[in-house]
Formats: structure tokens, sequence, C-alpha cells
């Protein structure tokens, strides 16, 4: 109970701060942004191919940048225990009389608080450039909650990296160098059909699939229980495995 | 029972780098107890196990009754500690900072901000409690860390080099702040590297150098045991090992000599009542044919109990904290 308790208090704190120096909530929705406005405009014409099921490239794209933006946006969560270590701030929150996960779910928690600031403003311009979403107000929620909860579990990633280098750079870079193959090893860019054989199979097996399909099936096509739920379990298997080797990680970076 | 009671303390870093090797020391309720010692000597390293942030090798710590490798949490209750390097976050501002801390350490929010309100108040920040820490000069940002440890009143604090980098006009504020702390009741364990310090602030201290305390006891019995005033013979700075060397023979050839110390290009001689033995030594150096460049009577200081319990002068290195840029932006250090 005290450590839900401690683990709200650093909620409020790691939130306090992103507000307080806006960069890396904006920084994290550039690059989406970009890819938003650039390949909605270069690759609008897929839309033509026989075989295409969407109404548009557009409404196609929009949940590969939902995914996008949690995806960055964890990157940084690993930066921010980098940079509390780094400022001396990490060992005031180990001298006090606190469970020592609550750090860690402090952290994650503000991830995910910030992933859902982040999909929603994505989802807002979306609607302004004409998206539609087949399930209404409440598969945005559900959408925005698929996405701030992967990011979560991807956020334990970029904090085992975060913590076995102690450098902030090193994450960053880390970050961007495996961003691109996981997006572009997906189904994120390009509809299965027109993916190479040996592309679509390793496709199968990257989380980001999953979550992009069932946010485009929610954009699309209506409530289909079973993409949810199967984004769901892989959102559950990455974030058991990313967040138990988070936790060993910063284990060993604090003791 | 002492408050902090370590009993062959051993930390080893690595394979072999025994930062603390073997030290065994107590610090009494209601005492300001100081390990004074060079960077590298095995200070901080001390403190932080003591504040339960490193496992030692070997040996046991206890605070306040209870084993600091076997219920940290219930030690971290107990003790406040302001690390050597200044822990402020930036983007909070002096009183978001201080209530954090108290809610970190089990207070109510009301509990917390009344804390704080008095806390800024005492450390003259009620100004600027709601700018942001970024803005804040190193002094204040100085005063805000160490409050940092008090919001939750602990009875025991833990400094480890609380003024370094501070300047003297800050510094003896400090000083003050700390002795009205201590009237008030808490205990206070700290480390430094300045002789005045010790000497304006500590009860009992403890020197340590190469990770061994090698002297231990009040300032006063310190100063006591290096037998009386030191005087210093200081030669040109070009003086051969070996003119060194005569001059030492010479002083220890004194009747009166309680102990010689060669250190740079001076040799000390310890002797009871200093100022009736000058003639002495003068007299001894003319018959030896020395010509010194400089000859000094000075009453026994901790520099002097450095010098004589680690054959060196304590000195002093700051050792600063690396600037670092994150997002872009640089921070302060």
């Amino acid at each position: 109970m005290t450590a839900l308790v401690d683990s709200l208090t650093l909620w409020r704190r790691n939130t306090l701060k992103t507000i307080r120096v806006p960069t890396v909530l904006f920084f994290a929705l550039f690059q989406p942004l970009l890819f938003l406005f650039l390949f909605s405009q270069v690759f609008g014409s897929l839309a033509n191919l026989p075989g295409f099921q969407y109404d548009s490239y557009l409404q196609f794209l929009v949940p590969s940048i939902v995914a996008l933006t949690a995806l960055n946006s964890a990157f940084s969560s690993g930066m921010s225990t980098v940079t509390d270590m780094e400022d001396g701030l990490m060992d005031k929150f180990l001298i006090a009389p606190i469970h020592r996960l609550s750090i860690m779910a402090g952290r994650i928690f503000a991830d995910g608080s910030r992933i859902m600031v982040q999909a929603l403003l994505i989802i807002g311009i979306s609607l302004l450039m004409g998206t539609t979403y087949a399930t209404g107000v409440l598969g945005i929620v559900v959408i925005i909650l698929l996405a701030a909860l992967f990011g979560m579990a991807w956020a334990g990633l970029s904090n085992i990296i975060a913590l076995r280098t102690g450098n902030a750079e090193a994450t960053m870079i880390v970050g961007i160098t495996i961003t691109f193959p996981i997006l572009f090893l997906s189904t994120a860019f390009m509809p299965a059909f027109l993916l190479p054989a040996w592309l679509e199979n390793v496709a199968k097996l990257n989380p980001i699939t999953y979550l992009v399909e069932a946010i485009r099936s929610l954009v699309n096509d209506g409530w289909i229980w079973s993409d949810v739920m199967q984004a769901l379990l892989v959102i559950l298997l990455l974030g058991a495995i990313m967040l138990t080797g988070a936790v060993r990680a910063f284990r060993k970076a604090v003791s | 029972m002492p408050l902090v009671e370590v009993h062959d303390l051993v930390k080893v870093y690595g394979k072999d780098v025994r930062a603390v090797d073997g030290v065994s020391f107590e610090v009494n309720a209601g005492e300001v107890f100081g390990f004074l010692g060079p960077n590298g000597a095995g200070k901080t390293t001390t403190i932080r196990v003591l504040v339960t942030r490193l496992e030692p090798t070997g040996g046991t710590a206890f605070v306040d009754g209870i084993d600091v490798t076997s219920d940290p949490n219930e030690v971290r209750r107990r003790i406040g500690y302001a690390a050597q390097f200044i822990g402020v976050d930036d983007d909070l501002t002096g009183g978001e900072t201080l209530v954090l801390q108290g809610r970190l350490h089990g207070m109510s929010t009301k509990a917390a901000v009344a804390q704080a309100d008095l806390l800024l108040e005492v450390i003259d920040l009620t100004d600027a409690a709601g700018r942001r820490a970024g803005t804040y000069s190193g002094g204040m940002r100085r005063r805000l860390d160490l409050a940092q440890a008090l919001v939750h009143k602990p009875r025991l604090l833990f400094l480890d080099e609380p003024t370094t980098g501070l300047d003297p006009q800050n510094r003896r504020a400090l000083w003050e702040y700390l002795r009205s702390l201590n009237e008030d009741g808490v205990t206070i364990f700290l480390t430094t590297q300045y002789l005045e310090e010790a000497d304006a602030l500590v009860h009992r201290l403890a020197i340590i150098d190469h990770g061994l305390i090698v002297a231990e006891g009040t300032p006063g019995e310190l100063k006591a045991g290096i037998g009386g005033d030191a005087i210093t013979v200081t030669l040109h700075a070009d003086a051969s090992l070996q003119e060194i060397a005569d001059v030492e023979a010479v002083l220890r050839g004194l009747d009166a000599a309680h102990d010689v110390r060669a250190f740079d290009h001076s040799v000390a001689v310890y002797v009871t009542d200093g100022g009736s033995r000058i003639a002495s030594v003068v007299r001894a150096l003319d018959e030896a044919g020395v010509n010194p460049a400089r000859l000094e009577l000075s009453e026994p200081t901790l520099d002097e109990v450095f010098l004589q319990h680690t054959g060196e002068r304590l000195r002093v290195e700051e050792v600063k904290q690396q600037r670092r840029t994150a997002m872009g932006r640089r921070r302060r250090s």
C-alpha cells in the first residue's frame, strides 16, 4: 500500500518535470508528426492498388503513427532515469525509506500517462486531417490505453539499456537505432500483402505489428475483440519480460 | 548506547582497492563527530555504508542499534544524509523539493508542507521557495540540499563534506546553523578535509588516511598528543635531501625534542613550552652551520596532528562534479 503511495508521489514528481520541461513531450511528437504528414503525401497513392483494404492511406497510417509515438516516448524513459542518477536525484530517492520498486514504478507510470497525452494529441490532429474512427470515442479511449500500455512495456527496454550503460546519449542512440528496424520490419507502413514473404514472417514476430493491427482494426473495422486481445496478450508478455529485466538492471545499478 | 557503532568495517572495490580497511568507531548521541582526511581516504565510502547506499565487504555497522545491512529502511527512517555532491532538482521549486522528500519519508502532504515552510524560513529561502531551483545560486542550492536531509526531522544527520565549494562567508553561516541543530539535539556525523572546520565544529574527530583511522579524540586531546608546540625550520627551496637530513639530526639531538618530522623542505621539532626553546634551537642550528630561510613557532594545530599521524600535510582538493548535458540542456553542476 505505501509502495503504491510512494509510486504515485514519484509519478507526480516525474510528470511535473515533464510539464516544466516539455522538450521531451514534444521531441517525441516531432518525428511521428513529420512521418504523418510526409508518408500520407508520399505513399498516398498506395491506396489505389488493388487489394488495399482501407479507405485511404491516411486511415492505414494513423494507427502506425500512434504506435510510433508510444515507441519514441517510451525511449526517453531510460534517459530520464540516467539523468536522475547523474543529477544526484536518484540518490535522494534511494536514501528514502521507500520500496526500491516504487522508483521504477513511478517512472513507468509517468511514461504511461505522458504517452496517453501524446496519443490523444496525435489522434486529435488525425481527426483534423479527416481520419474517421469506426469505434468512436470509446474506441479512441481503448487505442490510447493500448498505446500507453505498450509504451510502458517498451519503457522497460529503454531502462534496461540506460541502466546497463549508465549513459543518456548511448540510450538515445540505441533507442533510435532499434526504433527504425522495429518499425520497418512490421506492417506499420506497408500492408502485409505488399511485403516480401520473408518480411511478412518477420513482421509476425514483431510485437509492434500486433499493436498497429489492433489499433487499425479499431480505427477501420469496428470492435474486433480477437485483435484487441491478441495485442493485449503481446503487451503483457513484452511487459513481463522487459519490466523484469528493467527491475533487475535497476537493482544492480543502484546497489 | 552510541548512536553509530562501526566495527572492523571493510569495503573493497573490485579486486583489491581497499577503500576502507578495517575501521572501528562510535558516535555518541548529541555529539558532532568528524572524519578528517584527504580525498580518497575512505570518508565517503564509510558514510555511504552507514546511510545504506553501499554494502560493506566486511565488518558491522549499526545505526541507532539497527544493522545497516539487515534493515536498511528502518535506518533510512531515522537518518538524514546530504551527499558530497548537491542533488537538487533544477526543474522543481525549492518548496516542491522539500515536500517531495517529506512525502517520501512517509509524512502527510500537510505535515510535509508545514515542515518545508519552516525549513525554508530557517535556510532563508522563503522568498525563493516558489522559484525553480535551477535559478538558485550555489549557496542557495547547498542550503536547499541540506534542508532535504532535514524535512523528516531526523535525530542523526550524515553530512559528506558539507561546506566543500562554499565561500568563507557561507561556510561560517552553515557552521552556525549546524551548531544550532546540534544544540537542538541532532547528532551530526560529518566528513571534512578542512582543518578549520574540524576545529570549529566537531566535539570529537577521527583522522582517516588510506582507509584507516590513524588517530581519534577531541581536538584538544589530539593537539595535546603531539607533545607541545612546533618549531618549524624551513630551508631554502633548493635544499638537498642531505641538508634536510642534517637539520633533522640536529633537532633530534636537542634534549627537549619530543618528536621531529620532516616534510617538503621543512623540519618540525615538537617541544614543550616552545617560546623558551627557540634560543637553543637557533644555537644548535648555528653550530651545525645551517642557515634556515625561516623559523616558525606554532601552537599545536590539527594541521600538526594530521602531519604527525600521516607524515603528510592535509591537502585540500576539490573534486568538481562533472558537467552534463541532457536533452540539449546544460545543467548546473
